[in-house]
């Protein structure tokens, strides 16, 4: 025994060994995504959108994590990560690993997808002389009449220096010369472009237009009436490249390339200095356009020249260059999957979002609630519910006070017009607008001073702390004194990313869940935290310790003898200090079964450390987002949900709230979620000992698509709760005979 | 079932308290809504005198904001107590005014006795389990910013009370100016509550031990709850205890979110509650986690007869009274008597002088004590009285009503002096000083009524009939030099309250 306790003392969990590096996990991840675009068994409009996917978490990955390598490495920063790598050796790896992700993204473009939409009479025109020349006059008229007085031509020389090139933005490069009989050339090169040419002898010049964003990048061209169900697709950028010469009138084209740049995005904010935080984050999202640029898209061929001048003047080495064999930026795809006449290419299994069978359209939601907590899963259960429920708050003349986290709302957000509404109508509103969530800061400034306007009292958060949580309070004053009506949820406030991504929210109003989230506003308005919670933890001040001890738990009913089991589900697992715990679990006999749908930084299979946890990652329709943790707690399972990945940042850097769930019933479909989704297999891939993942060996199982199978079960449920409420539409008995007689 | 709803704002030394409550028959108190921010007053006016600028603008602002939050529960009224900061101000009513302005909250300043009386009141409240731990000798030991306040039970009753400078954030800032180093803490903060602790035992405790503590402070009792500890043992609360020093220092923080001032000031009340455990020898220790809130609440609920009183707390008061006046040698039964008589007078003249329950209390206080000059001086009774009772904490007295019972034992004694003739400057008003003359009146006669201290008008019946108070003694007491000397206090009792008393003996 004494011999076992050192043994299990002895081992090192921390050991690099032992752990994923998270940006290599990540770009598994992409992958996943980029194996569905590639899998036959999604129709092709889907194929189409995976990859467009795979395209934007690119960009976003560079802008914010590539960005974030490269400015330790350049501060030579030398602590290793969890997994035991330098910053340089990161970049180097991720480098490496986007490059040949690229690749495969391309090879997918070109070799499966754009055969694939041929075949159903989509055809991708590359090249202009592909065109007809009915097709030809139709462009030559857009071009005209449209684009360019749109277009900017920019020309660079030693006058006019190298133009900001916008992140993300699609540019067209071009090398001139200047025409014979056309007088001097205005441009003067530059000394880096002089440099970069090398040979004076042609005489080159430098000038770039940006392919406007403000018109449809993909084109459909007019369809021939003997071909229906067909469509020719051409690029902007191939026209723009086409009508180059009418935009450099005195020049002569020597060559002209697309390229597009991505940018650091990340912003240098001192909440503790900043007098106004709104103000503040304006002001650097201006300095975030001039962002460093960290990659450079070009075309497989680009004149060396040209690309030489592009590296210079954006200071980018040649591992940051990614030279594409198709059109730069894959998002468009996403566009081209709206064509219109090609219905049978997308997916239709998928019913849309249902009525929650506890919330029928019209019921006094305050009233349901009172009966029972209200747990629902979207987006196979509607969205509409949370919606009605601030909107009834504000209309309702017993509330009193509507509080609310907001992180990242739609583009016209119900939510926000019910709260002004609460607010113009005398309610107290308090709204926790969180201005520094990534990519939606220009969004949410706006939302925060329109909701100001409305006579709101909006709050941003505590210093240092980005504001995750998902909570809505309404206090509403009954007859029985005053009672809260709670909101948590797994996903933000968000009624479009609410049909795409599933997310759990649970509706309470039990007085301990109440004094909590009083508390919680409490405390995000500056005020001190209270003496205990009764229920909810919050990250980060006590979530870490909560779930360490939990695990721990589990760990010691293993030892005792008893059912010791965890199940979790989450976006992402990367805490060191979670995956040690877990690591001590299995040690001590815990079973652990973890869906997580994105970076997993913990190893399997490793015998004594990893060898009873199994990890799988479901990529479907939808985009997996909830939260939802299991701990078996020998036979009396508890069940949490929550706004929190295992993750460092959202377990030290946010306000998180997790959620115990605690009726029965709630129980129950918390179980039924997590149980369905390891039962997968069809969208679930499993976590190997290499850090790849390999779909679900379907040999002698059942198809199971878990997301399918939750549509269908809020179908059934809709409908039997319409039954239901139908047959309590009492006909009266003279009416009834009537009825009889006429059968 | 009417809900009244109702908030409680405290101006402490060094945080500042809002809790909404709702308050009705059926349900009893209800915390619905409960905040508070941290700024610390205590450190300015404790060294200064004053608050600085800063501090009045953001006190300012928190009370608008508690303003605003009373609102949205639609509040039907609220008390504002300001507490040992606003109190040692020396420009308190000038900041009490701005605050005012800023925020619409009116913010009355406490004496201590009153805050204290108030927190207790709030643990009382909580019924049974307080019952339970005064069955015993017990003690509230009540930790402020400024001070520290011992009341002492001693049979289910209130025994004595005293109120010592040890406040948490006064013993902070104090070994904070010497440059104390943390682990110097324990041995400094020993020494000086020590001191105080010792003497307050000889006073009042000789070779008793108290068996049971109770705690109402900001720090130790939330602790303890969070370890999920309300009421430990002595053996307990030295493990609990040990996890406040330094070297634990930090993990408790990290616990419990903690700054490392509010870690300080939990370490330094865990070194007071460890020296009064010690030094008491009690056995068991209920960390009860009650703030001053709570004790509005219930003054609130009670005042207002929402709920039915838990307890009689004018008993207490009283039973403290008593103390005082044995320890400066009163006689009880000589004071039992005045009292009885004086409030025989009271109730049979209520028409008349239109006092109420409070006033008959400060007139059975003012009668238990309205001898006690006699300590000091025989000849000079009613001023040495005076004094005596203006330097002593009467538990559950404001500062204005302790200044009443002084005034009335005062001119017991002495020639009265009218409103208009005052010389010195007080704080009294018209009316208060209207309740001293009517109680004066009062005890006076009574006073007459026992000259011989024989105790033979203790069985009395008295009426108003018309413009004549008629005391009627029973049948075989001699009475001739009651009758003889009443004289005068008739006369000041007649222009006082228009009724001439008539002393009569019973027929049976």
């Amino acid at each position: 025994m004494q011999n076992k306790a050192q043994a299990e003392k002895a081992v090192d969990y921390r050991n690099p060994d032992y752990y994923w590096n998270r940006e290599l996990s990540w770009l598994q991840f992409n992958r996943r995504c980029l194996g569905e675009a590639r899998s036959r068994e999604n129709p092709l409009m889907e194929r189409l959108n995976f990859l467009s996917i795979t395209a934007s978490n690119l960009d976003e990955f560079f802008m914010v994590r590539v960005s974030s390598l490269q400015d330790m490495v350049h501060s030579e920063y030398t602590k290793r990560d969890i997994a035991g790598m330098t910053a340089s050796e990161q970049l180097s790896a991720v480098l490496a690993d986007t490059h040949d992700f690229m690749s495969s993204q391309y090879y997918t473009y070109n070799r499966q997808l754009v055969p694939a939409l041929r075949e159903e009479g989509i055809t991708m025109i590359d090249d202009y002389e592909d065109l007809t020349e009915d097709e030809k006059s139709y462009l030559e008229d857009y071009f005209t009449t449209e684009v360019y007085p749109v277009v900017t031509p920019m020309a660079v020389d030693s006058s006019r220096p190298f133009p900001l090139i916008l992140n993300k933005s699609l540019n067209i490069g071009a090398l001139l010369t200047r025409k014979e009989n056309a007088g001097p050339g205005i441009l003067n090169r530059t000394k880096k472009a002089k440099k970069a040419m090398k040979s004076e002898a042609e005489n080159l010049e430098f000038a770039t237009v940006q392919v406007p964003s403000v018109l449809p990048r993909v084109i459909r061209l007019p369809e021939e009436s003997e071909k229906p169900h067909t469509a020719r697709v051409i690029l902007m950028e191939t026209l723009i490249r086409h009508y180059m010469p009418r935009l450099f009138l005195n020049y002569n084209i020597v060559c002209a390339y697309p390229y597009r740049i991505t940018r650091s995005a990340d912003m240098d904010i001192d909440e503790d200095e900043a007098e106004d935080l709104l103000r503040e984050i304006e002001k650097q999202l201006k300095k975030r356009r001039h962002g460093y640029a960290i990659r450079l898209e070009v075309e497989n061929d680009m004149d060396p020249r040209m690309l030489n001048i592009l590296c210079s003047e954006l200071l980018l080495p040649q591992d940051e260059v990614y030279h594409i064999d198709g059109p730069l930026d894959l998002t468009f795809l996403s566009k081209v999957r709206k064509l219109e006449g090609f219905d049978d290419l997308h997916e239709h299994r998928y019913a849309p979002p249902q009525e929650v069978p506890q919330l029928p359209t019209g019921c006094d939601i305050f009233a349901q609630i009172r009966k029972s907590d209200i747990f629902m899963q979207h987006p196979y259960e509607s969205f509409q519910p949370v919606v009605d429920f601030i909107a009834n708050a504000a209309v309702d003349p017993q509330v009193l006070a509507i509080k609310q986290t907001l992180y990242r709302v739609s583009g016209n957000s119900p939510i926000v017009a019910a709260l002004a509404k609460a607010a113009d109508n005398g309610k107290q509103v308090t709204v926790l607008v969180e201005l520094k969530a990534r990519f939606d800061e220009q969004n949410n400034i706006v939302w925060a001073r329109m909701l100001e306007k409305a006579g709101c009292h909006v709050i941003y958060g505590l210093v240092g702390l980005k504001t995750h949580s998902k909570i809505t309070l309404v206090v509403r004053r009954e007859e029985d004194g005053i009672r809260r009506y709670v909101h948590l949820a797994t996903g933000n406030y968000n009624d479009v990313t609410a049909k795409l991504y599933t997310d759990c929210g649970l509706m309470t109003c039990k007085e301990p869940f109440g004094e909590d989230a009083t508390a919680v506003f409490n405390m995000l308005s500056g005020y001190s935290e209270p003496k205990s919670w009764n229920r909810l933890i919050l990250a980060p001040l006590w979530m870490k310790n909560r779930f360490l001890s939990l695990i721990d738990r589990e760990a010691q009913h293993a030892k005792n003898g008893e059912p010791a089991h965890i199940t979790a589900k989450m976006n992402s697992l990367c805490d060191p200090d979670i995956i040690e715990g877990l690591y001590k679990a299995n040690a001590a006999g815990v079973e652990i079964d973890l869906i997580i749908r994105g970076i997993c930084c913990l190893k399997v299979g490793i015998p004594g450390i990893s060898d009873h946890i199994r990890v799988r990652s479901i990529v479907g329709n939808f985009l997996e987002h909830s939260r939802i943790f299991k701990f078996e707690n020998a036979g009396r399972p508890e069940y949490y949900a929550g706004s929190a990945d295992w993750m460092p940042r959202n377990l030290d850097r946010r306000v998180e709230i997790v959620f115990p769930l605690e009726d029965e019933n709630v129980k129950k479909k918390a179980e039924h979620i997590l149980q369905v989704e390891l039962a997968d297999t069809m969208q679930a891939s499993l976590l190997k000992t290499d850090g790849t993942y390999e779909k679900v060996d379907r040999r002698g199982k059942e198809k199971i698509n878990s997301q399918l199978i939750f549509c269908n079960e809020a179908v059934a449920a809709a409908k039997a709760a319409r039954q239901q409420a139908d047959s309590r539409h009492f006909i009266p008995e003279e009416h009834h005979q009537g009825l009889e007689e006429q059968e | 079932m009417a809900i009244h709803t109702f908030a409680a704002v405290d101006v402490g030394s060094y945080e500042l308290g809002l809790k909404i409550f709702e308050i009705s028959r059926g349900r009893g108190i209800r915390e619905v809504d409960h905040l508070e921010r941290r700024i610390d007053l205590g450190s300015d006016t404790f060294y200064t005198g004053k608050i600085s600028h800063r501090h009045v603008l953001q006190v300012g602002e928190v009370l608008r904001d508690f303003h605003s939050i009373m609102e949205t529960y639609r509040c039907e009224d609220y008390k504002a107590y300001g507490t040992s900061a606003i109190r040692e101000m020396t420009n308190a009513s000038l900041v009490l005014r701005q605050w005012e302005q800023m925020s619409g909250i009116h913010v009355d300043v406490i004496s201590n006795s009153e805050q204290r009386f108030l927190d207790y009141k709030s643990v009382a409240s909580r019924g049974q389990q307080f019952n339970d731990f005064i069955k015993e000798s017990c003690a509230i030991v009540d930790i402020g910013g400024g001070s520290l306040q011992i009341s002492w039970f001693d049979e289910d009753r209130l025994s004595a009370t005293q109120n010592m400078p040890l406040g948490v954030l006064r013993l902070y800032d104090r070994v904070r100016q010497i440059d104390a180093r943390t682990d110097q803490f324990e041995g400094l903060v020993e020494e000086i509550v020590g001191a105080q602790i010792e003497t307050f035992k000889k006073l009042y405790l000789g070779a008793r031990k108290i068996h049971n503590l109770i705690i109402i402070d900001d720090h130790m009792s939330n602790f303890m709850q969070s370890r999920g500890m309300e009421i430990v043992s002595a053996e307990k609360l030295q493990v609990l205890l040990s996890q406040t020093r330094e070297s634990s220092l930090h993990n408790i923080g990290s616990s419990l979110g903690l700054s490392d001032e509010a870690l300080n000031l939990l370490y330094i009340t865990g070194i007071m509650v460890n020296y009064i455990c010690r030094s008491f020898g009690a056995d068991r220790i209920w960390g009860t986690g009650v703030t001053l809130c709570d004790g509005i609440a219930y003054e609130y609920a009670e005042k207002h007869r929402i709920l039915p009183p838990s307890h009689d707390f004018d008993e207490d008061i009283l039973a403290c009274t008593s103390e005082i006046s044995k320890r400066y040698m009163g006689s009880e039964t000589r004071s039992d008597t005045l009292e009885t008589i004086a409030t025989k007078i009271f109730d049979a003249t209520k028409k008349i002088h239109g006092m109420r329950a409070r006033e008959k209390l400060l007139l059975r206080i003012s009668a238990r004590l309205h001898d006690c000059g006699k300590y000091i001086s025989m000849a000079n009774i009613g001023e040495c009285g005076y004094d005596i009772i203006m330097a002593t904490e009467i538990i559950g007295l404001s500062h204005k009503e302790r200044e009443i019972v002084a005034n009335v034992v005062r001119y017991n004694h002495s020639e009265f002096v009218y409103y208009e003739e005052q010389e010195n400057v007080t704080d009294l008003d018209l009316d208060s000083y209207m309740t001293i003359t009517n109680l004066t009146a009062i005890l006076q006669l009574a006073n007459g009524l026992d000259r011989s201290h024989k105790q033979k008008f203790g069985d009395i019946r008295i009426q108003v009939r018309g413009d004549k108070m008629v005391i009627t003694v029973r049948q075989g007491v001699d009475i001739t030099l009651e009758k003889g000397m009443i004289k005068h206090r008739a006369d000041f009792f007649e222009e006082i309250l228009g009724l001439t008393p008539v002393i009569r003996q019973s027929n049976r």
